[in-house]
């Protein structure tokens, strides 16, 4: 029942990012399950295109995998945009709660239309800021800084609202306009602030926690339905190992990049319960300004399921 | 033919111009804009992105039609009148593959896109990625024209001496350098 | 045996006649044949999103400022700036024209814009004054091709964004080794021409000199906004490019007064064909580049050169020849669009620093520029000039060589571009 089979990953990130550690878990699930038949060809760095290429061509049917960040993919479902909201969860135990539920199942649903199988929700993580002005600890400490976002909309709007100058920008250019001061702040998971060396040129970073995004391990649905059940099957439950392996690395690196990151000499700062209540209220202009976009029943839906949570404890 | 042709390219021209005018205009208002009013227009940066993509399409066409894409000349060179035909009626072939190629790539890809909106306007990719159409289309038409001249003996002494890399008379410009070549 | 299928494609199909761009669409169709997974919309998907790049669109707009900078008189003042400096000496129109060219480089990306400025005004003047033609043809078009390996470039815009390697590094690693060049050629020139019996211009007096410079302070101000820019970090290399197209634009209209807006559309018209011809190219390359990874191919010739890897020097050597032999086939863009995806894993793996590569990979393709059978810097010197082909092959040997040898200097101490690079950076 098991083909011999080899299929393309396409990573935008590079190899020495957790989801390596994972994606080696998850082969080491398949050999087993599969007998050896079924080998994951991994390329780094988006030599097979960024993000968003990677995806159409795995919508298209031309390549079988990606592990991308849901941002990118606002733009083909917009429900995605759910986790760009900014200060949505405040634990990565939350978030799981999250998306290993029914909120995530009917996200997948939403992706399957778009011709995506995603395998699972594996971990980007908190996103938090970097800059070389102040530390910040309030809303108003965004003011007039000069902060690169990614080219997204909630985002700006996010920053904006602070009375940051956002300013989209693509990734591969952040380095250099850091160390010149084009820009000021960035904002991104500590492993990513560590590893794209963007804390060379920072002095302040600030866990905002402003907004959690997972990874996707996207399938083409084209050719997965060209796999027999026990492949099908096969691939999901070894994405899930992957997934518990490269969350705990993840995790657990985030640590040691702050450690180093704070050896190197920036300033570290976490922001109280209090302030980060005072962004999330200040910020509800933004959800009420995308909440259609996003679908207002996917917006609700994750807020319940929140609130039950939060309750609960 | 000539006359509808004649117009039509010159109309593409005009429509490189406007582009790249409007890319520099969009790109150069919003660096003056960051660095007055410490803002600027993420849509500016996109809009122009997505004219470039226009450019480069709608311009591939313009710039086959002048027969002025680069090209390795120095084998082509070494052969007569006959075998110089014979090698234009193998690369047009062949021009003609991948137009039709990348016609159907395009068309096939058109829902894929067409489902994706830009980030920051909105606007549904198939109008940005759907110019391939276009291209692919001229090329193909272009092609064919130059293929039925090749099988009816209509190609002319100057394009034959263009395709060996002489490029002097042809099209009235003494100029021996190509489109791409100024970039250089 | 993917590699053979990627070079028979590609070289058979430009030995027909097919334009590189085509060729290389081709070379993608029959890879993905070879390896079972042909689809047309790989070729649409990878052509079409490529040309989606914010970062590219400095290649328009340093076109658009090279032909305003032509049209709008400001690359004359550049030259008889230099005349009054160093018009005097004995070979000096030698020299005029290496200084010119190095501050045209400076301001310009394109080698063939800078030759044909260079070539127009000078061959005449250099002939009248009984220089040897084919000897000052050679040095205007040696000259000219300093331009892409002093910022800013287009080439190193096209390699960076293929490689994956900041463009703002690359700008600021191109300085030391384009100067480099033209010190080459100087040498050189003193040597060939010392015993050219040549009249010499009148010098001029320091009044007049002053008044030269005044009339090309405004062109001698554009490296300055532009490698500024870049280096105190107002302006990515995209924007610099947009700020030195309207500079141009507004000094050839205001300043100069030789830039009529009627002439304005022929200018854009040219400057857009040029970009979609380039671009088109770039994007055509997308595709072979993705296949060449998606089937491996690095990983193929890694296995063949493995024992190289130790000894990087001797492993930059091999790669330094091998686009010498590419160049002398291949324009500058599609040697390196086509040799990037190839090198780069090669590069990495070896542990070569990217930026020192990137600049010898582009001085490297800037001499092919030089070399027959296809050569644009040649073709542009000839048909400028109106020198034959054959006279200006006879008088460029001995710069090429000067400029061949500046490459081993750089290959046997790569600290040469390494140390100023990281210093201006
Ligand atoms: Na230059
Ligand atoms: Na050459």
């Amino acid at each position: 029942e098991f083909t011999e089979r080899t299929f393309r990953v396409s990573n935008g990130i590079n190899e020495d990012h957790p989801v390596a550690v994972g994606m080696q878990a998850m082969q080491a699930c398949l050999d087993e399950k599969t007998g050896g038949m079924m080998k994951m060809q991994a390329f780094w760095g988006g030599a097979l295109g960024g993000d968003l290429q990677a995806t159409q061509a795995v919508r298209s049917g031309l390549q079988e995998a990606v592990v991308t960040s849901s941002s990118p993919l606002v733009g083909m479902e917009p429900a995605l945009g759910v986790f760009d909201l900014p200060f949505l969860f405040r634990t990565p135990e939350e978030a799981y709660a999250v998306m290993d539920g029914p909120f995530g199942e009917n996200l997948n649903e939403k992706l399957d239309a778009v011709g995506l199988v995603n395998l699972g929700y594996w971990e980007n993580g908190f996103r938090n800021m970097s800059n070389s002005q102040r530390p910040i600890e309030t809303w108003e400490d965004f003011e007039g800084m000069k902060v690169r976002v990614m080219q997204n909309n909630i985002f700006l709007d996010t920053f904006s609202n602070f009375g940051a100058n956002a300013t989209p920008m693509s990734f591969g250019e952040v380095f250099s306009a850091l160390e010149t001061k084009a820009i000021d702040a960035q904002e991104n998971p500590y492993v990513t602030i560590d590893t794209s060396k963007f804390y060379e040129v920072q002095s302040y970073i600030s866990e905002t926690r402003h907004a959690y995004t997972p990874f996707l391990f996207l399938f083409s649905k084209a050719i997965f339905n060209t796999y027999s059940p026990e492949e099908q099957q096969a691939l999901r439950d070894c994405t899930i190992v992957g997934r518990d392996v490269e969350r705990s690395a993840i995790q657990e690196l985030n640590l040691k990049s702050l450690a180093k990151m704070e050896e190197a000499g920036l300033k570290f700062n976490t922001i109280s319960p209090e302030d980060q209540a005072e962004m999330l209220a200040k910020s509800q202009v933004v959800y009420d300004k995308h909440k259609d976009s996003i679908g207002a029943d996917v917006v609700d839906q994750v807020q319940q399921i929140l609130s039950e949570l939060r309750a609960a404890q | 033919m000539t006359w509808l042709s004649r117009v039509f390219f010159r109309f593409l021209d005009i429509l490189l111009a406007l582009l790249l005018s409007a890319m520099a205009l969009m790109v150069f208002v919003n660096v003056v804009m960051r660095y007055t009013m410490n803002s600027g227009l993420p849509l500016s940066d996109e809009l122009a992105r997505f004219a470039f993509v226009w450019l480069t399409f709608i311009g591939a066409v313009v710039v086959y039609h002048h027969r002025q894409h680069m090209g390795m000349e120095t084998v082509v060179a070494q052969f007569g009148t006959r075998g110089r035909l014979v090698l234009m009626g193998l690369s047009d072939v062949m021009i003609l593959g991948c137009a039709i190629v990348l016609t159907h790539g395009t068309w096939k890809q058109l829902p894929i896109n067409a489902s994706m909106s830009a980030p920051v306007s909105g606007l549904s990719m198939a109008w940005v990625y759907g110019i391939g159409l276009f291209t692919g289309a001229g090329i193909i038409a272009i092609t064919l024209e130059r293929l039925f001249r090749l099988v009816t003996g209509r190609i002319t002494e100057a394009e034959i001496r263009g395709f060996g890399g002489e490029m002097e008379d042809l099209y009235g410009t003494a100029n021996k350098v190509k489109a791409g070549d100024r970039g250089e | 045996m993917t590699l053979l299928v990627f070079i028979v494609s590609l070289l058979g199909s430009m030995a027909l006649g097919v334009p590189v761009a085509f060729a290389l669409i081709f070379c993608g169709v029959m890879l993905m044949s070879f390896m079972g997974m042909f689809n047309t919309q790989i070729i649409a998907q990878n052509m079409l999103i490529g040309a989606d790049t914010f970062t590219l669109l400095a290649i328009p707009f340093f076109i658009l400022a090279g032909e305003l900078m032509n049209a709008g008189g400001l690359s004359k003042r550049i030259i008889e700036f230099a005349i009054t400096c160093v018009g005097h000496i004995r070979g000096g129109l030698g020299l005029v024209a290496i200084i010119a060219a190095v501050i045209m480089a400076s301001i310009s990306g394109s080698a063939a814009a800078d030759t044909a400025a260079l070539a127009a005004i000078l061959i005449p003047m250099m002939a009248k004054a009984g220089y040897n033609v084919p000897r000052s043809a050679g040095l205007i078009a040696a000259g000219g091709v300093i331009a892409p390996v002093i910022p800013p470039s287009m080439a190193f815009i096209i390699f960076g964004v293929a490689a994956n390697v900041s463009i703002s590094q690359l700008f600021m690693a191109g300085i030391v080794p384009g100067m480099l060049m033209g010190f080459a050629l100087v040498v050189t020139w003193l040597i060939v021409a010392r015993n050219d019996n040549v009249e010499t211009l009148p010098r001029v007096g320091w009044a007049e000199r002053g008044r030269a410079s005044g009339r090309a302070a405004w062109a001698l101000g554009m490296p300055v906004i532009i490698l500024g820019g870049i280096k105190m970090g107002v302006v990515t290399p995209t924007e610099a490019a947009v700020i030195a197209a309207f500079y141009a634009l507004f000094v050839g209209m205001f300043v100069y007064r030789e830039l009529k807006i009627s002439e304005l559309p022929r200018v854009l018209i040219a400057a857009g064909r040029t970009t979609a011809a380039i671009m088109f190219l770039v994007c055509a390359a997308l595709v072979s580049a993705w296949l060449i990874t998606a089937a491996n191919i690095p990983n193929e010739i890694i296995g063949y050169i493995e024992p190289l890897i130790e000894s990087p020097r001797l492993l930059m050597l091999v790669l330094m020849l091998l686009i010498l032999v590419v160049g002398t086939a291949l324009d500058l863009t599609p040697t390196i669009l086509i040799l990037t995806p190839v090198l780069m894993p090669i590069v990495a793996k070896a542990g070569i620093d990217p930026v020192y590569f990137g600049v010898m990979f582009i001085m490297n393709c800037c001499i092919g520029l030089l070399t027959p059978p296809v050569g644009v810097v040649l073709n542009v010197v000839s048909g400028v000039g109106r020198v034959p082909l054959g006279k200006v092959i006879r008088g460029v040997w001995p710069f090429l060589i000067a400029q061949i040898l500046v490459i081993l200097l750089l290959v046997a101490f790569p600290s040469i571009v390494i140390i100023p690079a990281r210093w201006f950076y």
